[in-house]
């Protein structure tokens, strides 16, 4: 079998990106430490555009959205970019305390894996590219976009390839974890809040008036109760509850959030329909308030299995000895799928505690992690995406 | 009292923002700077402050030109992950050994001095949880910017929320604010115009940090200004605002223990500069107490007020710096 040109030095690139250590955990630091949470990501954007200046990225801007971009010129101009992307917002709030704790072997803070080290890892993209001495034919566009999370419902990257004024050849999508995992296909989903409100009464606290807690108990155990097909593989997770003040009191309001996923968008359709039927059955027999609220959805996209990008990447980990395992991805992948752009979503090192205070990032696996990337990055600029 | 130094020494870290520019200053002037830490079990935050100053003044621009961890005997695993980014880790019992060893930070940065190479040192304390370069360019800034100035102290904002609004505080710890403003007041009220006198960053040149006396302990802020305005006046001594450190907190019976150790260097500088007579001996130890078993007991801690020479009277130190 002929080696492709992009697997031949990948391994000599661990060693060469482990070298450059610090400046690749500088980035990672020193962005993760400005907190982002979903809508006001506005400082680290700041911060990520100046550290693509100060590795003198051919041009740092931000697009209409506030998305901040910076482009790596490629040496043909007739060839569509090729994008790499990494979100820039994280479930954290600014009053949590986001300064990072690093040891010879890992680092650990809110919001690390999911996504400080994508993030830092697209800011050294250029300082990488320029120690070993890689150059493109593509431009590069690194975009850290805003938004993704949560109720951002991947509106920053859902404007930035609205308003993206040329074709694009191919993109690759960072996540701080997990090493090794490859997803090219995202599935169908509807991500939903119940809430139950209003049941607070005034002046003595009645003793049998209805429990908001009580309710959306009632709600779970009507969903449960729907039949999920095996095939189209569908599911409802139940990923946040809240509710009540304290021990003694009965609850007066509680929320329910969860995310409906199936391979189908009928069936996404289906199963909503049916919990909004659940919501609205509880509403008017128990004669409380309830309501159904969607916060954000996707549509299911795939590459296929056998499409060159993802024999690439599967080629590459194996070049890398790193074991593959495929998994969807709810995220900017979907929306570059949605495009009919060849994309993949990656994950940079191996970890804990992903969505905790207390992330941690094992530091040895990550350089890994990046020839992985600049691997891909070579393999879509050699053409492995163009025609499919 | 010089009422214009306030405003003419006293700088923002943004100010020196353009390290390429310092670089530039530091390659004309044919300077070489070295950054100290001195630690003691600092496993958990030595390694953020030597990789951002590693990858940020060394790698990305060459302001720095070592890094030195100067070691009071940790038992932690500060050794080995300095080492593991890249610092020199020297152990202050290994440094000048016929000297003895004193356990203290002060004993830390006067033996920096006999290991570092660098004309322009960097003192950072090496618990600063949210490091950033800025520290260590903010406090170069003026000493190769500005001619004059040969010694520059951090100090940092201390936001305090009244009402609706955020007004910024202009005075230094508890320690600062009850025991040392007091004194400079009394004493020396050129130097209250120093916003945080005690803050543990500070940048110099050595042909200054040679030439003065270091007390081992917590005394070596206080001294080190006192000795440097008298000496050399206050022109050469400048501050910059570096906005924000996090710091360890520490509790009220450590802060009387450094309170302790202030004052006495603070007294002892003032009897050997000739402005004040003592009748009696000071006494050594700074006496606590707590409650045991509904008994009051006594926590007794000793305080020497132990001093270093001006390292330039070592002659190891005169021997191995003689070309300069």
């Amino acid at each position: 079998m002929i080696m492709q040109p992009y697997l031949e030095k990948l391994t000599d690139y661990v060693d060469a990106l482990a070298a450059m250590k610090e400046v690749i955990i500088a980035n990672v630091v020193l962005l993760g430490q400005v907190p982002a949470p979903t809508f006001r990501e506005q400082q680290r954007s700041n911060l990520f555009l100046e550290r693509l200046a100060g590795f003198n990225v051919d041009e740092c801007t931000a697009d209409g959205y506030q998305n901040p971009i910076g482009i790596i010129r490629g040496s043909a101009r007739e060839k569509p970019p090729i994008f790499v992307v990494a979100h820039m917002d994280t479930l954290f709030s600014e009053d949590i305390n986001h300064n990072f704790a690093v040891k010879r072997d890992t680092i650990s803070g809110p919001g690390l894996l999911d996504n400080a080290v994508g993030v830092g890892a697209l800011a050294s993209l250029p300082e990488i590219f320029n120690r070993l001495e890689l150059k493109f034919e593509s431009d590069i566009v690194l975009a850290g976009v805003i938004q993704s999370i949560g109720k951002g419902n991947l509106r920053g990257i859902r404007h930035l390839l609205k308003t993206w004024p040329t074709p694009i050849r191919g993109a690759v999508i960072l996540e701080g974890g997990e090493l090794g995992r490859l997803s090219y296909y995202s599935s169908g989903m509807i991500r939903a809040e119940i809430k139950c409100a209003g049941l607070s009464a005034s002046g003595m606290e009645p003793l049998f008036r209805q429990n908001a807690i009580l309710v959306l108990n009632e709600v779970i155990n009507q969903i449960l109760l729907l039949k999920m097909p095996q095939r189209p593989r569908s599911r409802v997770i139940f990923g946040k509850i809240t509710g009540g003040h304290k021990h003694g009191w009965i609850a007066y309001d509680a929320t329910l959030g969860f995310e409906i996923q199936s391979d189908s968008d009928a069936m996404v359709r289906q199963i909503y329909e049916d919990i909004k039927d659940i919501v609205e059955g509880i509403r008017y027999e128990r004669g409380v308030e309830l309501t159904l609220n969607t916060i954000s959805n996707l549509h299911a996209a795939k590459l296929r299995y056998g499409h060159p990008l993802v024999k690439s990447v599967m080629e590459i980990m194996k070049v890398l000895e790193l074991k593959t395992v495929s998994s969807p991805s709810e995220s900017e992948l979907s929306i570059f799928l949605a495009h009919n752009i060849p994309a993949v979503t990656l994950g940079i090192s191996r970890g804990k505690n992903y969505h905790l205070k207390g992330s941690t990032m094992e530091i040895l696996p990550m350089f890994k992690g990046l020839a992985q990337i600049i691997g891909v990055i070579q393999a879509i600029d050699q053409g492995v995406c163009d025609g499919t | 009292m010089a009422p214009n130094w306030l405003e003419t020494n006293t700088f923002h870290h943004s100010e020196f923002a353009d390290i390429q520019k310092l670089v530039e200053m530091k390659e004309r002037n044919h300077h070489r700077i070295s950054l100290c830490l001195p630690t003691l079990n600092e496993e958990k935050t030595i390694a953020k402050e030597i990789l951002i100053i590693r990858s940020e003044l060394m790698m990305r621009f060459p302001l720095v030109d070592e890094i030195v961890v100067v070691d009071s005997g940790s038992t932690d695993k500060t050794e080995e992950t300095a080492c593991a980014y890249g610092a020199e880790f020297y152990s202050a019992a290994n440094i000048l050994p016929k000297l003895g060893h004193y356990k203290g930070k002060g004993e830390n940065l006067w033996k920096a001095l006999y290991v570092t190479r660098g004309d322009i040192i960097v003192y950072l304390d090496a618990d600063i949880k949210n490091i950033h370069h800025r520290f260590a360019y903010g406090l170069l800034g003026p000493l190769l910017m500005n001619t004059g100035i040969k010694y520059c102290k951090a100090f940092y904002d201390r936001p305090i929320a009244i009402g609706q609004s955020k007004m910024r505080a202009t005075g230094g710890g508890r320690v600062t604010e009850l025991v040392i403003r007091p004194l400079f007041s009394l004493f020396f009220p050129e130097l209250t115009q120093i916003i945080q006198p005690l803050s543990g960053e500070y940048a110099a040149f050595r042909e200054l940090l040679e030439k003065i006396p270091f007390p081992i302990g917590y005394g070596v802020e206080t001294s080190m200004i006192m000795d440097i305005y008298t000496k050399w006046g206050l022109d050469v001594i400048g501050q910059v605002d570096l906005d924000r450190r996090v710091h360890r907190n520490q509790d009220t019976k450590a802060l009387g223990r450094m309170a302790f150790a202030i004052m006495k260097t603070f007294i002892n500088r003032k009897v050997q500069l000739g402005l004040i007579e003592l009748k009696e001996k000071l006494y050594s130890e700074m006496i606590q107490y707590n409650l045991v078993k509904n008994e009051y007991v006594p926590d007794i801690y000793r305080i020497e007020g132990i001093e270093r020479p001006p390292m330039m009277e070592i002659p190891a130190y005169r021997e191995k710096f003689a070309e300069r």
